[in-house]
């Protein structure tokens, strides 16, 4: 006959074993919770980026310009997008609207969809087909761009849309592969600076001489980088054209 | 090689492996050590994903039975001296959080924009 004591779930606790299980239930509860605190308090903050469903559908016109990413100079906005913004625009899920976009290059278009907000940054996902992006008559002035120099930079490469609100987290190392997956995807990328650029924080980023983001930098998106590029103003949004021969990670 | 390619390299080999075990063992080696199995194929498919994983557990335990060489409960218990392992792999996470937290990059918002040369 053993005599070692034995749990049985529905008798009593055998007096041996009480002090082993108290000192067990509270070990995990206290390691638990410590661990989701440590957890917690060494995670970024995610930002106050969302989808704005609240404001409801949007409906714009303006000017579609290639920059390569196609962005919409607003000539006639409503009450929540001014005449004379610039912003950029997604399709539903990790994909872009290029294929869209690029036959109304340099044409009055009408852009219908939901906003990403994020601070100062915006964008617009638009609706299906033509019910999102169809051309639109009217006059319409010709956008201008304003070459601002060459700039380094410090800071994070990141998809426009996760980052405007579509993810929580929209950036960091934990979102790296989601980014690479929308940029591939033709998302557009979106700069983010440590500190102001001539006011902005997020600039729209490209590749040397308005070329897309080169594949060298899908290796830094998400990291903390310094970078050498073009900086050129297309009407309220600036278009970072980065050097990828000098990216490299910050210490 | 990188560290991602030669993960990548040792899942190849592993599921290679894994999958030479799978065609033996269901095809033959199954039949030999469990007589309740002969005759039954349709649930050998369910095992391919078990086998693909754990297949020298799989080949540890087919030896065991097939030898006969320990009493018969023995033969359906592994090893079971991963004391040391336990404790090493529990001190592994603890400090695998430590490293990752040290060696994570930090925002760098003291870097300010600089303008190397004016507008063209």
């Amino acid at each position: 006959m053993n005599d070692r004591p034995f749990f049985v779930g529905y008798l009593p606790i055998p007096g041996p074993l009480r002090l082993f299980l108290g000192a067990i239930a509270i070990l995990l509860i206290a390691g638990f919770g410590a661990a989701g605190y440590v957890a917690g308090v060494t995670q970024d903050d995610p930002g106050s980026g969302a989808f704005r469903f609240d404001y409801g559908r949007q409906t714009v016109t303006g000017v579609v310009e290639l920059v390569p990413y196609p962005i919409v100079h607003v000539v006639e906005g409503n009450d929540r997008i001014d005449p004379g913004d610039t912003f950029m625009m997604t399709a539903g899920g990790k994909s872009g609207v290029d294929i869209r976009a690029e036959p109304l290059s340099g044409q009055l278009a009408q852009v219908s969809g939901i906003v990403l907000e994020r601070g100062d940054l915006y964008m617009i996902q638009l609706r299906g087909g033509t019910n999102g992006l169809q051309a639109a008559d009217g006059a319409f002035p010709q956008p201008e761009s304003e070459p601002l120099g060459r700039w380094r930079l410090a800071g994070e490469i990141c998809d426009g849309k996760c980052l405007a609100g579509a993810m929580r987290p929209g950036r960091g190392l934990a979102h790296k592969a989601c980014a690479n997956l929308c940029l591939l995807g033709d998302v557009p990328p979106i700069f983010v600076s440590t500190q102001p650029v001539i006011g902005d924080e997020f600039l729209l980023v490209t590749g040397p001489d308005a070329t897309r983001l080169p594949k060298r930098a899908y290796d830094f998106v998400g990291q903390y980088v310094q970078v050498e590029g073009e900086i050129t103003r297309h009407g309220s949004l600036l278009v970072f054209a980065l050097d990828p021969e000098t990216l490299e990670l910050t210490p | 090689m990188t560290l991602p390619e030669f993960l990548l390299l040792l899942l190849r080999i592993w599921g290679s492996i894994g999958t030479v075990v799978v065609l033996i063992f269901l095809a033959w080696g199954i039949d030999r050590i469990d007589e309740d199995a002969q005759g039954a194929y349709v649930f050998r498919l369910l095992l391919v994903p078990g086998i693909l994983l754990i297949w020298p557990l799989v080949l540890w335990r087919w030896w065991q039975i097939e030898t006969e060489r320990v009493a018969w409960f023995d033969r359906y218990r592994p090893s079971r001296r991963h004391g040391p392992a336990i404790l090493a792999m529990s001190a592994a996470i603890v400090a695998l959080v430590v490293i990752g937290l040290n060696a994570r990059q930090y925002w760098p918002k003291d870097i300010v924009p600089v303008q190397l040369s004016e507008r063209q």
